[in-house]
Order: structure tokens, then C-alpha cells, then sequence
């Protein structure tokens, strides 16, 4: 498989009245033709403003400081704004969390769909309204034609998102970002969103990023899982190696954290103490040390790197940590998860 | 217990203060506004000037003074003198009781009418809100000057024949002044335009307010309704009122010196700042000053009310203080 | 702990056939009544010391429950019962005494807390109102309630802006706590945090159900939090509840259609399992409460639909000892 998406150590910081807000820290990964990457991380730790600085869907408060964004080979973050437009919603296409606010409710949705296809597939009006019809059947909303005429507000919130899976998904993109386009719903419709993201990738040879703040919804999509703390990737593993043999204490935090439907009841949930930071200053030592049970004295003095992890049942397993959590013992109530 | 290990985040840094209760914070952060305490000065001087005015003035009000009629700023006279030869600056000092009274009457008044009309339209909803909502609509839609112009022509006659018969029939001094009938008018007037808008926000912020849950939590352990608005309601609602009632009192004082400039203000035997620019903006080519002086106390105080206003709402604001 | 066995105890609070339903106005000027059927003769019971899960899909009628239950909002009809006295109908005078012994927290940390009072003031309110304590022994309380949220007794000066969700919802708690109530409903109490707070909050109430012997009330629409922390679970669907068993019986033993489309919607947080497993999807959406469909209110999407579903409104009875469903293919 080729790599399609080539991130390369990309800084984005947001001008806030203190200083900065530095949300993301020299992230870089690659997605492959056709790959599913996951993105894991609480809220506020970074997701939604790396997917956004692919493209510079950023507010003005934004700037992206250093970084390669390669698609193809080619740099998206040194296009101008007329090159880049034809990426968006050509090339790269995007889903949101909100899908009542990512569509217009003044214009109907057939108006709303054919728009892209006009504006980078060159379709007239009726070939684009034709196109969107079958769209809307593809993404499982029937008697597309008639359903064009409506309003967004006629619609439900899982029907919305299977809109918006329909207009992200009507120029063929070669990515598709869905950033936590299911945090909003049930889960009987979410069971629903993932299952038809999965078809369309699988019939389209879409490569998608999934992200989400929910670990569970990792295991059924994604090939390979990124998860990220306070603006950092802190562990990138592929998505079996990452559940079963995690080597970042924040993910093993995370894990023990989340109750299942098969675990074990009657036992207490591991928890994580403390809270994320907040990001003013770029740390030189490891963001996540005031929480971590495994911290060692070199964590409060630097600031680990992303680095292979050592015996690796599997390539591409890399971890940022001072420490081999697995050398550590569990039995000396670390596991607990206090400070 | 076993809760150790759910520890609570690093202590924020902030020295432990015994902020405990709101109106003292509020105070203290009220003082730490500079535009705020800038805004303050004038409107203690304004309400002093208002009490002690006929002691601080070199003139008396009236007193005209033929041979400087017109005059220009000078020792004599700070401010000129006006077309009689009145003393500027003693008639603005006497202008601020008109001011104050127009301001905090017609304020106080539209202000109750408001708070009544505007709680029972939020609390009681249905068709008590909605013949509210048509009311303020209905006020709001006629432009005010032509409001004040109607009721002034259409009441004043018979007030005053009114005012007349009763001196008549009882002696009684007091119906001998019809500028009450004048006061009543344009009191009436401005409470009348500016109830609406006091209605309106206070019926808002009883909905939003309402349905907040944290007015559903303390209903929840059993407070009494009283307690819920007194502890809850008017706290939260009392920002933005505090912010439009300070502009509503320049409001007023502006809106006067409309009236004033159309003939239909306050015809009082004491000056007002309405009065006066209305009689300089017809000479203001030739002598500015007629109008500079009033016009400046009058900016001057709206400005003055609208920063102690905005300072007042931050200051009641925990959310502002920043930490 | 909360996975001691319930089923011998008393019921602590009981409702009967408790319906609510709001008059709203529709159509695109409000021109058009119309009732909303948020809750609808609806059963349980909540024994004493226990906790009981309430799940079901967002707009079901969970808060609804929840509140009307605690009398804020008056029954359109049915009973509630807390130790076997009728509730329902007290004035909200009458209701005092029993407000101390019945609290709720909310999902929304942010818009529970008033943000002009300091905390401290907030979790000496009921103290104040019950008259639980006063002055130096009150403020000794707020202290203790503070430490036993996980919050250091020296943020009672603060005021709730200054802290993060987790933290507020641990005073949101420690306010219910400090009326030293029996019962507590919590109403989403995770929903809003982040990830590796909802389990200390999950922690945090399990604490204190032990330490305190709270009976629980727990709504949430995540199944496996309902799974790690309930006894016994009740399903909603629609405003009415359809199924309800302990929690082991519940998840490995299904009988609803409906319980079991739910149980098979979760995501797996096992890879290999996922791609296993058979991913068998319940079409279609939730339909509107205000015209919710005859016989079983499920009957669109249930792939067991048959003959009487559509138009008789299946019972609710015990299929088995302590596992109760309205069904009719059951
Ligand atoms: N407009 C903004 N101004 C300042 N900071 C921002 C802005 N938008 C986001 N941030 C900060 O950037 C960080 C990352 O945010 P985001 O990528 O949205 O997180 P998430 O992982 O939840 O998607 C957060 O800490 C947030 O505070
Ligand atoms: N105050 C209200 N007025 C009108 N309808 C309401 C009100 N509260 C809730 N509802 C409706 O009742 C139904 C159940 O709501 P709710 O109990 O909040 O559901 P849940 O908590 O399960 O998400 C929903 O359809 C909701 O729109
Ligand atoms: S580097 Fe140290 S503090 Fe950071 S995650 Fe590893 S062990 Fe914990
Ligand atoms: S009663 Fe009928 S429609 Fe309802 S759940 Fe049972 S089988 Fe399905
Ligand atoms: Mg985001
Ligand atoms: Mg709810």
C-alpha cells in the first residue's frame, strides 16, 4: 500500500490574550490508500484542530507554525486558497460532530448536495440534483428525489449525518475525516453511522480518520489507532496491538477507565486522577506526569519523543514514555491509577 | 471512605481570599474598575450639585442682567450669559435637579412598571404573557416623540381646566401650579416609552433563568419560591438590568431634551439641561457656548452612567474576574 | 457495595402507572396543540440500598422519569410511593421533609450551579433549609462534604467558573449529599465529562453509595456504565419501560426485541471480537413522541413484529421471578 496522507511534524497554536494555546505539538503520521486511522484523545487535547489544519479550516485566532501536510506528495499547507478550495470537499472530504450546524437551514438539502458536484465535478444543476438522489439511496435515506425538496430540520440527527456522509463522500475523495461524527447520537444510530462508513469505505476504497474520544468505537473501524494528550501523539499502534499490549500509560489509563459489556462487574473502574492541562506552555517534560502512576524522576525534567516501542509484536507500534510499563510492577498499586 | 485516590487537581495557585459573599466581591471588584470609578466621580457630583446646587451658584438662577446680555465666557461669567442675560453656568448647576428628578422618576417608574409586568409575564406565561408581549410590541412600534407630542396635546388642556376647577372649589394652593400638570405629562411620557424595554428583558431573564437547572436543583431540596428568587433569580437577572436601567437614566435625560426642543418638555420655573439645549441649538452658530455647556454635562453624564453600568454588571459577574 | 444482592429488600420508592405528558404547540407559528407522550404508564420499583440503571435512547423520557418521580413536574397520572406513602398530590409544602430525603444530580454540571454563588454557599443551602446546621458546625460540614467529593475544603470561597466539569459535578454532589438524603436520582451524571473523569465520578458514587447506604436511581443511555454500576436495569423505549430484571439476567438473557437491538448496537472494545462478531443493525429511528405508534410503541423497527403488535399495547408482567417485559412474542 502507498502512503496517501504524509503529516510531518505540525505546530498549531492558537493567539489567546495571555500568550498561546499550544493545541498541537509536532504531530505527524501517515494514512495509506484505503487505511482507517483512528484518532483517540479527551476533549481539548488536539483532534479537531489537527484535522482542521490539514486543510486551514482554522479560526483566525489559528496559525499553523511548522509542518508538512503531503497528499500525493504534495505540500496542502504551501497551496493557495484557490488550490486548496479544490481539496476541500474534493480531494479531502469532512464530517462533523454537530450535524445540525454543519448544514444550512435556510436552503433545502438538494440545493445544498448538488453544490460541490457543480463546483468541482462541473455538473450541471439536474445531472448534480440526479447524482445527490442517488447519494441519499446510497447512504440508506430512501425516495432520495422527493427527500431533496426537504429542510434540514425535517430531518433527524442520524439522517442528518447520513446527509453529510452523502455531500462529503459525492466528489470521490481519496480521505474522508469524520471528526466524532457519532458523539452526538444514539447508539442504536450510531451502531447504524459506523456500519454504513465501513461499506462506503470498503466499496470506495476511501481512506478514512476516524475521530473520536471513545475507545470502544476504535476496535470496530480502525486499522490503525493514534491517540493523543495535551497536543502530542503519545501512542500510534495498529488497532490489535494497541488493545492488547498498550504501552503508554495515559491509553492503559484509558482502557481500565472504560467499563464493557463483558468485563467483569463488581470490580472498581481504574481511573486516571486529576484532570488534562491546559496547553499555555509548551511542556519540556512529559505532559502527562502529574497523572501518571509510572512516573519516574526523568519525566518532570523531559519531554519524551514517539519512538518505536521495544519488542513490538508488530511494526508501527510506537509509544512517547520514559518508561517499559511492563517492567513496572502492576502489584505495587500503581495500577490504581493514583498520583 | 476510599476516595484517596480520586485526588482533586493541584491546588489553582490563587491565595485562599474569604470571598464569601457576592455583593462584597462585587464591590471590591467594582473599585478595581478604573472606568467605572472614573464614571462614579460625575455622577456624585451630579447628585451633589443637584442638592447643594443654590448654594454653590455665584447667580441666582433668574437673575437677569441686561447690560451683559449674550455675554461671552468670561471671569464674571464662566459660561456667558444667555439672551436675558442669565448666568450659564448658575442655571446648569440648577439644571442638574431637573436631571436627577427626570432621570430617577421617570427611570423608577417605567422600572416598577416593568418589574411588574415583566415578572408576571415570565412567571405566569399563557395569556398574561402574551397580552404583555402585545403591549410592549404595540408601545414600542409608535415612535416616541410623537407619543410624548400626542399625550402632551391631547392632556394638558384638560388637565389643567381640571387643575383650575379644583382650585376653585377647594382653594387649595397646590392646583394653582400647573407645572405639575407638566411634571405628570412628561414623566408619564418617558415611563410610558420606556417600560417596554424594561418588561421585556426582565421577562427574558425570568425564562432563561427558569429553566436553568440549577433553579430546578433548588427546587429539588425544597426552597421556598421566595428563597428561589431572592437567592437565585434576581442575582442572576440583576447584570443586565443593572446595565439597562445606567443607560436608561441618560436615556432619559436625552429623551427630556428632545421633549424640551419639540415644546413639550418640562416647563419648570428651575432650567434643565433640555430646556437649555433646545433654546442654543437656535443660536448655536453665533453663540456655541449657549449649547457647548449643557450639551457636554448632559454627554458628559450619559457617558458617566453607561461605564458605571457596564462596570457594575462585570462586577456582579463572578465569571469576569478572570482568576 | 452496589452488586450485593437486592432482590429480598424493600422497595424504597415504588411508582405505579406514572404517565406525564406535556401540551406543546407545533407548526411553524405554535399554531397547532399538540401532547407530547414523554412518560407512559409507567412501573418500577427502587429497593432500598440498591441501584437501579434507567437506559434507553436520548428523548425516551429518562429525565422525565426522574423528575416526576420527584414531583417536579406533576403526574398527568399514576402514583409514586416513597415508603409505601403516596407522594403524589402532597402540596410542595408537604413535600419538604421529603426533598431533604430525595436529591438528584444532573447531567449538566455547567448550568447546576448557580454562577453567582460561591460553592461553598451552594452546598450550605440545604443545610441552611433543613436547618441541618448553622454557623461554625456548617461550615465544618461543607469542609467534610468537600473532602469526601475528592475537593479540597479550601475551594468553598471559589465560585464555579473557576473549575473544570468533573469538579463541579463533585459539588453538584456534595450538594445533594449535605441534605443526607436516602435517595438519589442521577440523571446522566457522566454524560458531559471527559472520559477519564466519567470513571471517577462512576468511583466516586459507588464510595459513597457504600459509605452512606444511598438507594440510586441511575439514568444514563451508555449501556455498559448502566452495566458496571445498576443491580437491576430497566429498559425505556418511548416513554414506557419495557423491560426490567437484574443486571445479569438483563445483559446475558435479553427478552425484549428491543433490549436486545440495544445490546448489539454497542461497540466491543476488542478488536478481534469486532470483526467477528455478526453486526446485526436495528433499522429506522426513534419515531416522535407526540404521535408514538399504537399497540407496542416499537412495532416499526422490530424484526419479531407480528399480528397483535401493531394494535394491542403488549402487558407488563413477569415473565419470569424479578424479570419483567411487555412483549407479545415473549
Ligand atoms: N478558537 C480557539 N481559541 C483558543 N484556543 C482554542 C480554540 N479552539 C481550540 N482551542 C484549543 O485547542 C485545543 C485543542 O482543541 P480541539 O482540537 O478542538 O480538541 P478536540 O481534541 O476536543 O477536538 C484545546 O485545548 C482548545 O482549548
Ligand atoms: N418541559 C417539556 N415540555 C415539552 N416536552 C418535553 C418537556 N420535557 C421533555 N419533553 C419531551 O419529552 C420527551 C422525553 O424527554 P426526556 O425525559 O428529557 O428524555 P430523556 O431524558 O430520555 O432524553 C422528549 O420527547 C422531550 O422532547
Ligand atoms: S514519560 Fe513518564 S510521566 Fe510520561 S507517560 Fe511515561 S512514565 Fe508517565
Ligand atoms: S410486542 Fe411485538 S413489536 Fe413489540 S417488541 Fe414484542 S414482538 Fe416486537
Ligand atoms: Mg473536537
Ligand atoms: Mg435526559
Amino acid at each position: 500500500m502507498s502512503v496517501l496522507l504524509d503529516v510531518q511534524d505540525l505546530q498549531t497554536r492558537f493567539q489567546v490574550r495571555k500568550g498561546y494555546v499550544y493545541a498541537v505539538n509536532g504531530v505527524s503520521f501517515q494514512l495509506d490508500q484505503g487505511d482507517t486511522l483512528a484518532v483517540v484523545g479527551e476533549s481539548g487535547c488536539g483532534k479537531s484542530v489537527t484535522m482542521l489544519s490539514l486543510v486551514r479550516l482554522l479560526p483566525p485566532a489559528a496559525s499553523i507554525e511548522n509542518g508538512q501536510v503531503l497528499l500525493r506528495g504534495e505540500d496542502l499547507l504551501q497551496l493557495n486558497l484557490r488550490q486548496l478550495r479544490d481539496v476541500r470537499g474534493g480531494e479531502i472530504g469532512m464530517i462533523f460532530q454537530d450535524p445540525m450546524t454543519s448544514l444550512n437551514p435556510f436552503i433545502n438539502i438538494g440545493t445544498q448536495m448538488a453544490e460541490p458536484l457543480i463546483y468541482h465535478r462541473g455538473m450541471s444543476k439536474s445531472e448534480a440534483l440526479a447524482r445527490s438522489a442517488e447519494l441519499l439511496g446510497m447512504v440508506g435515506i430512501p425516495d432520495g428525489e422527493a427527500r431533496l425538496r426537504e429542510y434540514p430540520h425535517q430531518f433527524s440527527g442520524g439522517m442528518r449525518q447520513r446527509v453529510m456522509i452523502a455531500m462529503s463522500m459525492s466528489c470521490e475523495p481519496a480521505v474522508l475525516i469524520a471528526d466524532e461524527p457519532t458523539t452526538a447520537l444514539d447508539v442504536t444510530i450510531q451502531a447504524q453511522i459506523v456500519e454504513l462508513v465501513k461499506e462506503l469505505r470498503d466499496r470506495s476504497g476511501v481512506a478514512v480518520i476516524w475521530i473520536t474520544h471513545d475507545l470502544s468505537v476504535v476496535a470496530g473501524i480502525a486499522d490503525r489507532v493514534i491517540v493523543m494528550y495535551a497536543g502530542y501523539i503519545v501512542e500510534e499502534a495498529p488497532v490489535d496491538a494497541l488493545f492488547e499490549d498498550p504501552r503508554h500509560p495515559y491509553t492503559v489509563g484509558l482502557m481500565g477507565a472504560l467499563p464493557s459489556l463483558a468485563g467483569e462487574t463488581g470490580t472498581r473502574l481504574t481511573t486516571i486522577g486529576g484532570s488534562p492541562p491546559d496547553l499555555v506552555d509548551l511542556p519540556d517534560f512529559c505532559p502527562f506526569h502529574p497523572r501518571c502512576p509510572y512516573a519516574i524522576d526523568r519525566c518532570r525534567k523531559e519531554n519524551p519523543m514517539l519512538e518505536p516501542v521495544i519488542d513490538a509484536s508488530d511494526g508501527g507500534h510506537r509509544a512517547a514514555c520514559w518508561v517499559d510499563i511492563r517492567e513496572v510492577e502492576l502489584e505495587a498499586g500503581a495500577a490504581a491509577g493514583s498520583v | 471512605m476510599t476516595t484517596q485516590e480520586i485526588t482533586p487537581t493541584d491546588d489553582f495557585g490563587i491565595a485562599e481570599a474569604s470571598r464569601t459573599n457576592l455583593w462584597k466581591d462585587a464591590f471590591a471588584r467594582l473599585a478595581a474598575n478604573k472606568l467605572a470609578v472614573i464614571g462614579i466621580i460625575p455622577i456624585v457630583l451630579l447628585f451633589f450639585i443637584a442638592i447643594f446646587g443654590p448654594y454653590l451658584t455665584p447667580y441666582d438662577f433668574l437673575a437677569q442682567d441686561f447690560t451683559a446680555r449674550l455675554a461671552a465666557p468670561s471671569s464674571e461669567h464662566w459660561l456667558g450669559t444667555d439672551e436675558l442675560g442669565r448666568d450659564v453656568f448658575s442655571r446648569i448647576l440648577y439644571g442638574a435637579r431637573t436631571a436627577v428628578a427626570v432621570g430617577l422618576v421617570s427611570t423608577a417608574i417605567s422600572l416598577i412598571v416593568g418589574l411588574i409586568m415583566g415578572s408576571l409575564a415570565g412567571y405566569l406565561g399563557g395569556r398574561v404573557d402574551m397580552l404583555v408581549v402585545w403591549l410592549t410590541d404595540m408601545t414600542r412600534s409608535m415612535p416616541a416623540l410623537l407619543l410624548a407630542i400626542v399625550i402632551n396635546l391631547t392632556l394638558k388642556v384638560p388637565l389643567e381646566a381640571w387643575m383650575e376647577q379644583m382650585y376653585l372649589a377647594t382653594k387649595n394652593g397646590f392646583f394653582r401650579q400647573t407645572m405639575w400638570v407638566d411634571l405628570v405629562l412628561v414623566f408619564g411620557a418617558l415611563a410610558l416609552i420606556q417600560w417596554p424595554g424594561y418588561a421585556r428583558l426582565i421577562r427574558g431573564q425570568i425564562l432563561s433563568i427558569r429553566s436553568r437547572n440549577y433553579v430546578l436543583a433548588a427546587r429539588a431540596l425544597g426552597m421556598p419560591t421566595g428563597r428561589i428568587l431572592t437567592r437565585y433569580v434576581i442575582p442572576n437577572a440583576m447584570g443586565p438590568l443593572i446595565v439597562a436601567v445606567s443607560a436608561g437614566l441618560g436615556g432619559a435625560m436625552v429623551l427630556e431634551s428632545a421633549f424640551s426642543f419639540l415644546g413639550v418638555g418640562v416647563q419648570l420655573p428651575i432650567p434643565s439641561w433640555g430646556k437649555m439645549i433646545s433654546d442654543g441649538l437656535r443660536m448655536w452658530q453665533t453663540h456655541p457656548y449657549l449649547l457647548a455647556g449643557p450639551a457636554v454635562m448632559m454627554a458628559i453624564i450619559t457617558v458617566s452612567f453607561a461605564w458605571l453600568g457596564d462596570g457594575l454588571n462585570d462586577a456582579l459577574n463572578p465569571r469576569q474576574w478572570g482568576g | 457495595m452496589s452488586q450485593t444482592d437486592s432482590s429480598n429488600r424493600a422497595p424504597l420508592v415504588r411508582v405505579e402507572n406514572l404517565t406525564k405528558h406535556f401540551s406543546v404547540r407545533i407548526g411553524a407559528y405554535g399554531e397547532t396543540k399538540a401532547t407530547v407522550h414523554a412518560l407512559d404508564e409507567v412501573s418500577f420499583d427502587v429497593r432500598r440500598g440498591e441501584t437501579l440503571g434507567l437506559v434507553g435512547e436520548s428523548g425516551c423520557g429518562k429525565s422525565t422519569a426522574g423528575l416526576t418521580l420527584l414531583q417536579l413536574h406533576r403526574p398527568t397520572s399514576g402514583k409514586v410511593y416513597f415508603e409505601e406513602k403516596e407522594v403524589t398530590g402532597l402540596s410542595e409544602k408537604e413535600m419538604r421533609p421529603l426533598r431533604r430525603r430525595m436529591q438528584i444530580i444532573f447531567q449538566d454540571p455547567y448550568s447546576t450551579l448557580s454562577p453567582r454563588m460561591t460553592i461553598g454557599n451552594a452546598i450550605g443551602e440545604p443545610l441552611w433549609l433543613h436547618e441541618l446546621a448553622s454557623g461554625r458546625e456548617a461550615q465544618e460540614r461543607i469542609s467534610r462534604l468537600l473532602n469526601d467529593v475528592g475537593l479540597n475544603p479550601a475551594f468553598a470561597f471559589r465560585y464555579p467558573h473557576e473549575f473544570s466539569g468533573g469538579q463541579r459535578q463533585r459539588v453538584c454532589i456534595a450538594r445533594a449529599l449535605a441534605c443526607e438524603p436516602e435517595f438519589i436520582v442521577c440523571d446522566e451524571p457522566i454524560s458531559a465529562l471527559d472520559v477519564s473523569i466519567q470513571a471517577q465520578i462512576i468511583n466516586l458514587l459507588q464510595d459513597l453509595q457504600e459509605e452512606y447506604d444511598l438507594t440510586y436511581l441511575f439514568i444514563a443511555h451508555d449501556l455498559a456504565v448502566v452495566r458496571h454500576i445498576s443491580d437491576r436495569v430497566a429498559v425505556m423505549y418511548l416513554g414506557r419501560v419495557v423491560e426490567m430484571a437484574p443486571k445479569e439476567r438483563l445483559f446475558d438473557n435479553p427478552l425484549h426485541p428491543y433490549t436486545n437491538a440495544l445490546l448489539l448496537s454497542v461497540p466491543v472494545p476488542n478488536p478481534r471480537q469486532e470483526r467477528q462478531r455478526e453486526h446485526i443493525v436495528i433499522q429506522g429511528n426513534v419515531p416522535s413522541a407526540i404521535s408514538p405508534p399504537s399497540g407496542c410503541r416499537f412495532h416499526p423497527r422490530c424484526p419479531l413484529a407480528f399480528e397483535p403488535c401493531d394494535h394491542v399495547v403488549p402487558e407488563w408482567r413477569e415473565a419470569e421471578p424479578g424479570h419483567w417485559v411487555a412483549c407479545h412474542a415473549v
